[in-house]
């Protein structure tokens, strides 16, 4: 319970920061639907060949804008040696872990509300009727990201050139997750109903509730190297 | 139980045999020192003499190369939430989040330390440092003194049993001075310990009743305040301006 009311007291700062600056938010959402848009552009796609695209390019918009928040997420903590006052604190290092993962949970969830449904639109997608398989999905998929990326982006923080490092390390640790989304998605445009996809979203639940563990058990460590 | 004996303040601090490397550079080597409750120590010396690494391996921000600090007996362990409280860091104008209040700030840190002062306690601690009539403002809107004052009602909330100072004489005026002197001088009255490094050496010498030289990484000196001070005079004469006497 302690883990928790520490977790909610750092996500509301993280949030109220958050309001106040728009930083991390807009720029996602606006780069989220800028990319939209170039593939949208780039690739004049017969209706019949968009689902079997479309998981892959979803997957490419969410990698993208999500690597963006995950390198503004220790932001506030970088000025003014903020993480320096929370690492003197007695706050249980794991409530900081939690609280930035969901906090970069709720801004990716926020983007993809509004990617997804534009997603259908300029891609001329009539199944309308799968989106709350295809969000269900995408909240698996995107859970994975956060908890493995804020990790890496715990790691990364005091490298001189983490932007770049970041994705660097993060990308190839991801593939589990990016395959069971892109295969879970792919599973369920093709059918039309979640069944066949329910292996992959095993493995994609496995990964989060393995990686949340790990993350809680291992931040205190991490944060301080 | 290591944590019941921690928070059995007031503090005495052991350090032995305190080192840091980088790399093949020692920044601090073989430091002893013990520290009773209510001591008020100056860490003085030159620039690059190891004073901010020594305060943060005290606070447990950087792990040790060698060497232990312990509180009342029990090793120290920045992994061990309990110790972690009963230590705090006051450097000018920092740790405080720039977009939140300065009530925010200061309702955030004390809910971090499980210290729920009600809205009259932060408010009392904003007045003492002349700043309640900016509670509402954000932290970017204040200069660096401010942002001083704001971390001295801060730790005056905060109360912790060792507190540690890294040069905070720089962004104060006259008034920022005396206030926080006065604030130093009354923790200590209550048992506490206060470590402050500094380069002004005289001002820090009126109001301590111990002061340590370190020089490349070395103690070289380690005695109780007296008046007159000849052998701190000795001690500290090579990093003065020319015919300066310090103690005096």
């Amino acid at each position: 319970m302690q883990l928790l009311r520490e977790a909610f007291l750092l996500l509301r700062k993280d949030l109220v920061l958050e309001l106040r600056r728009r930083e991390s938010l807009l720029t996602m959402f606006f780069f989220g639907t800028l990319l939209l848009f170039v593939f949208h552009f780039s690739f004049d796609l017969a209706p019949e060949r968009v689902a079997e695209m479309a998981p892959g390019l979803l997957w490419l918009a969410f990698l993208f804008t999500g690597t963006l928040g995950l390198a503004q997420l220790f932001q506030a903590e970088r000025e003014n040696q903020c993480l320096e006052a929370l690492l003197l604190s007695p706050l249980d290092r794991g409530a900081l872990f939690f609280a930035k993962v969901c906090f970069n949970f709720i801004l990716m969830l926020l983007v993809e509300i509004v990617v997804i449904p534009l997603f259908w639109i300029l891609f001329n997608l009539h199944t309308w009727n799968l989106l709350p398989q295809i969000f269900l999905i995408t909240l698996l998929g995107t859970a994975g990201f956060c908890v493995l990326g804020t990790v890496l982006s715990a790691v990364t923080l005091r490298a001189r050139a983490r932007e770049l490092l970041l994705p660097l390390v993060l990308f190839p640790l991801m593939i589990p997750v990016i395959l069971a989304t892109i295969q879970c998605l792919g599973a369920v445009l093709r059918t039309g109903e979640i069944g066949e996809a329910v292996p992959w979203l095993r493995l994609l639940l496995g990964f989060d509730v393995i990686f949340l563990t790990l993350g809680v058990l291992v931040f205190d460590w991490v944060i301080e190297v | 139980m290591a944590f019941f004996a921690v928070l059995g303040i007031p503090l005495h601090i052991t350090i032995q045999k305190l080192s840091k490397a980088y790399g093949v550079l020692w920044a601090l080597r073989d430091l002893n020192l013990d520290l009773p409750q209510g001591e008020f120590v100056a860490l003085l010396g030159p620039n690059g003499a190891g004073k901010t690494t020594l305060l943060k391996l005290i606070a447990g921000l950087i792990p040790p190369t060698l060497g232990t600090v312990e509180l009342n007996g029990v090793p120290f362990s920045s992994t061990h939430a309990p110790s972690r409280a009963q230590i705090g860091l006051l450097t000018p104008a920092g740790h405080l989040y720039e977009n939140l209040t300065l009530r925010e700030n200061l309702q955030f840190f004390t809910s971090l330390y499980k210290q729920n002062h009600d809205s009259t306690a932060i408010d009392a601690a904003l007045k003492n440092v002349d700043l309640i009539g900016r509670a509402h403002d954000y932290v970017s809107t204040l200069s660096s003194g401010m942002k001083c004052r704001l971390s001295i009602a801060k730790w005056t909330l905060l109360r912790p049993g060792l507190l540690l100072l890294d040069e905070p004489y720089g962004v104060l005026d006259g008034s920022g001075v005396d206030l926080l002197e006065n604030f130093l001088q009354a923790h200590c009255g209550k048992g506490n310990i206060v470590i402050l490094a500094s380069h002004h050496v005289a001002r820090v010498l009126k109001i301590c009743n111990r002061a340590i030289i370190l020089h490349q990484g070395r103690l070289t000196f380690n005695a109780p305040r007296q008046q007159p001070w000849p052998d701190f005079d000795r001690a500290f004469g090579e990093f003065l301006p020319h015919g300066e006497l310090c103690s005096s």
